[in-house]
C-alpha cells in the first residue's frame, strides 16, 4: 500500500501534527452539501493510510459523516505552525480492539482530570482511510526544534546500566537518575499497581519538593490509572489545552443535562501546572504491575520517539522487577549491638488497622496494605524478642501477611516501607542487612494498640 | 434574519477562524480565516488568504455554501454561521486593519496559554495582495462548543 501523498508527504510524518497546539479540524457536508467545521479531541495514527477520530457524541458532524461518509481535516504542526490538509473517508466504527483502548484512554486520562468520564467517554473509534495529504501552502514556518537528546543512544546506555543491577533498589535509583541525567526528564515518578485494592501507591519520583512514597490514587484515576487500567502508553502534549477543551464539553454536558456522579477531584500529582505527561505502564508476564508517569514544564516535551524508548525501558524495569525475587535466606551477620530506646521521652503511640492495615504513628497516617503489616510484624516481634534483624524469606512464609504465592513483590513493597519511614524521618528505621535481610532501628519506644476493626481515619 | 448581539460580541473577542466549503462534487475544504465582521448590511465578511484556502475558495465560488467557524481559545466557545450565497472578492487588503485587530486579540489569549507569537504568526502573515474576502448573509448559526449537541441550531434575530 502506498504510503506517499503530495510533495513527499507521509501520514507517518504528520503523525506529530495529531496532538497540536490547535485541536484538529474536520470539516464534514450534508447531503446537500452544507459544509459543517468542528474540533476534534483526539485524532490516532493507525497505519500509512488510515487514521481514528474520536466519536463521543452524536452531534451534526457524525450525522453528516454517515450520511456522506467523506470529510477534510486540517492538522497543525505543534513545533513549527506548518498545516497539512487530509481528504479522508469514513471506513467504519471500532468500540473493541486496540485502536479504540487507545484513544479511550488518552480522552479519559483528560476527562478525568475534570471530573468527566462518565460523561466524557469514547463511543468508537472512527476509521479513515486517507485519500489525498498535502500542505497548506502560504505559510510562515518556523524552524523544527532541535530533538532534546539523543533518544535512541542514550535509552541504550541506561537500559546496559539497569541490566546490571543485582538488586531492586539500586535498579529503582539507576532507572530514575538515568531519566534525568541521560534522557533530560527531570521529573518522574514510579507507582505500583495492587490489583486486590484497585490503588495505586507511588514508589519513588524524582524533580519534587517532597517525594511522595506511599501516597496512593485509585485505579483508573487520571493518566496513570488509565494507562494501568487499560495497558497502553498515553501521551499528553498540551495538558492545559486538553483540560480546557475537556472543561468545554463537561459544561455543554451540563447544560444539555447529563449529571455524572458526584465524585472529588483529583489533584494532579507533581507539578502544579504540567503541560506535557506521558504515562507508560510497567508491563511483565502479560500483566500490568505499574506505570511511570514522567511530565514537563513545557508544551510537547515528550514526542513519539520518548513513547518508544520508555515503552521499552518500562518493560526492561517490569520484567527485572518481576524476577528480582528476595534472596534466599543467607546466615546473619553479627547482629548490631540494639541502641537502646531513650526511656525518658514519651513512647511513640502506633495503631493499626486491621481492616486495611493501615498503620499511624503518634496519629500521622504512615502506610498500609501489605507493607503496613510488614512494619507491624517486625515491631511486635522486636517488641517480643528484642530482635531487630529479619530475612526476607521469613516474611513470605509468615501467614499473617498473605502474600500472594506466585508474585508478591515483597521487594517492592520493603523499599516502599524504608523510603517512607525515611521520608517521615520517623523514629523507627529500616535499613538493609545484607543479601535479603533487613535491620530494624527503634530510637524511641513504642506502645502498639490494634484499633476498632471498622474505623480508619484518614 | 440577523446575528444577535451575543454573536456580534464572540466575532470581535478574539477568536480563531475556520471557514469550510464544499464542492458540488462533494469535495469537502477547509482552512483558516484571518479575521471576520459583520456589515452595515448584515451580511458577514471573512478575510482569509487565497494562497492557504485556495481550495474552500474555489468550492464557494461554485456554490455560496460557506460554514465560518470562531472558537475563543480561552474556552473553546465556538460557533458557526452559514450561508448560502457566499461570494469572493479580492481586495482583502483593506481589511489589514481588521486582520491585525482580531489576531492582537486572538494572540493575547494564546500567548497566556504559553503559545508564542512566532508560532501563531505562521498563519497570519498573508501579504496584502494574498488577502481576499468572502461575504455573505447568515441563514442559521450553530452551536460548535465541543460536547453533545455540538452543532445543534442557534436562534438568529429577526432583522
Amino acid at each position: 500500500m502506498s504510503a506517499q501523498f503530495e510533495d513527499g508527504l507521509s501520514l507517518f510524518g504528520v503523525r506529530r501534527m495529531m496532538e497540536g497546539v490547535v485541536p484538529p479540524t474536520l470539516c464534514t457536508f450534508s447531503v446537500d452539501h452544507m459544509p459543517n467545521v468542528s474540533y476534534l479531541s483526539v485524532v490516532e495514527y493507525i497505519d500509512p493510510l488510515h487514521i481514528a477520530l474520536s466519536y463521543q457524541f452524536f452531534n451534526r458532524s457524525r450525522e453528516n459523516v454517515l450520511a456522506t461518509r467523506r470529510a477534510a481535516l486540517t492538522l497543525d504542526d505543534p513545533y513549527t505552525g506548518a498545516g497539512v490538509v487530509l481528504q479522508i473517508e469514513y471506513l467504519r466504527t471500532e468500540t473493541e480492539g486496540p485502536v479504540f483502548e487507545k484513544l479511550r484512554a488518552k480522552l479519559l486520562s483528560v476527562a478525568s482530570h475534570v471530573g468527566m468520564d462518565d460523561v466524557f467517554y469514547l463511543r468508537g473509534a472512527d476509521v479513515y482511510r486517507v485519500h489525498e495529504l498535502r500542505r497548506v501552502p502560504g505559510r510562515k514556518e518556523l524552524p523544527a526544534a532541535a530533538p532534546r537528546v539523543d533518544i535512541p543512544t542514550n535509552s541504550r546506555v541506561l537500559s546496559e546500566r539497569m541490566a546490571n543491577c543485582a538488586e531492586l533498589a539500586e535498579l529503582l535509583e539507576c532507572f530514575l537518575d538515568g531519566l534525568g541525567e541521560l534522557l533530560r526528564i527531570d521529573n518522574s515518578m514510579l507507582w505500583l499497581f495492587d490489583s486486590a485494592h484497585s490503588v495505586l501507591t507511588l514508589l519513588a519520583s524524582r524533580g519534587y519538593e517532597t517525594g511522595g512514597a506511599g501516597a496512593e490514587i485509585s485505579a483508573g484515576e487520571g493518566i496513570i490509572g488509565t494507562a494501568v487500567r487499560e495497558g497502553v502508553p498515553i501521551r499528553v502534549g498540551h495538558m492545559m489545552n486538553m483540560a480546557r477543551y475537556a472543561r468545554a464539553a463537561a459544561d455543554r454536558a451540563d447544560s444539555q443535562g447529563f449529571r455524572p456522579a458526584p465524585r472529588t477531584g483529583i489533584p494532579l500529582p507533581g507539578l502544579k501546572e504540567p503541560r506535557s505527561q506521558l504515562a507508560v505502564p510497567l508491563r511483565a508476564r502479560g500483566r500490568v504491575l505499574g506505570a511511570l508517569l514522567v511530565e514537563s514544564k513545557h508544551d510537547q516535551h515528550f514526542g513519539y520517539d520518548d513513547e518508544d524508548a520508555l515503552a521499552l525501558l518500562c518493560g526492561q524495569f517490569a520484567v527485572a522487577m518481576s524476577l528480582m525475587q528476595p534472596q534466599e535466606y543467607e546466615p546473619p551477620a553479627r547482629e548490631a549491638p540494639s541502641p537502646a530506646p531513650v526511656d525518658s521521652v514519651a513512647p511513640l503511640k502506633l495503631r493499626r488497622y486491621s481492616r486495611d492495615n493501615s498503620v499511624f504513628l503518634d496519629d500521622e497516617y504512615l502506610i498500609r496494605g501489605v507493607a503496613g503489616a510488614i512494619l507491624w510484624k517486625l515491631l511486635a516481634e522486636f517488641k517480643r524478642s528484642g530482635r531487630r534483624e529479619f530475612s526476607n524469606r521469613e516474611l513470605r512464609l509468615a501467614p499473617e501477611l498473605r502474600l500472594p504465592e506466585v508474585q508478591d513483590n515483597l521487594e517492592v513493597r520493603l523499599i516502599l516501607l524504608q523510603k517512607r519511614l525515611t521520608e517521615q524521618r520517623a523514629a523507627i528505621q529500616l535499613e538493609k542487612a545484607g543479601r535479603g535481610r533487613m535491620r530494624l532501628n527503634v530510637s524511641r519506644p513504642f506502645e502498639m494498640e490494634m484499633a476498632d476493626r471498622d474505623a480508619v481515619p484518614r | 434574519m440577523a446575528l444577535t448581539p451575543e454573536m456580534i460580541d464572540l466575532l470581535g473577542a478574539g477568536v480563531g477562524h475556520q471557514v469550510g466549503a464544499c464542492t458540488n462534487a462533494g469535495r469537502p475544504s477547509v482552512c483558516r480565516g484571518l479575521a471576520a465582521r459583520l456589515e452595515r448590511d448584515g451580511r458577514l465578511v471573512v478575510v482569509l488568504s487565497a494562497q492557504s484556502g485556495f481550495e474552500v475558495l474555489a468550492a464557494i465560488r461554485e456554490n455560496g455554501r460557506v460554514a465560518l467557524n470562531v472558537t475563543l481559545p480561552e474556552t473553546y466557545q465556538s460557533m458557526s454561521l452559514l450561508g448560502r450565497d457566499a461570494i469572493v472578492a479580492q481586495g482583502g487588503a483593506e481589511f489589514r486593519p481588521l486582520v491585525e485587530d482580531r489576531y492582537r486579540k486572538f494572540r493575547a489569549q494564546l500567548e497566556r496559554h504559553g503559545i508564542a507569537q512566532a508560532y501563531t504568526d505562521a498563519w497570519y502573515l498573508a501579504p496584502d495582495e494574498d488577502l481576499m474576502t468572502i461575504r455573505f448573509t447568515p441563514v442559521a448559526a450553530r452551536n460548535q462548543t465541543p460536547g453533545p449537541g455540538a452543532g445543534s441550531p442557534l436562534a438568529l434575530q429577526s432583522r
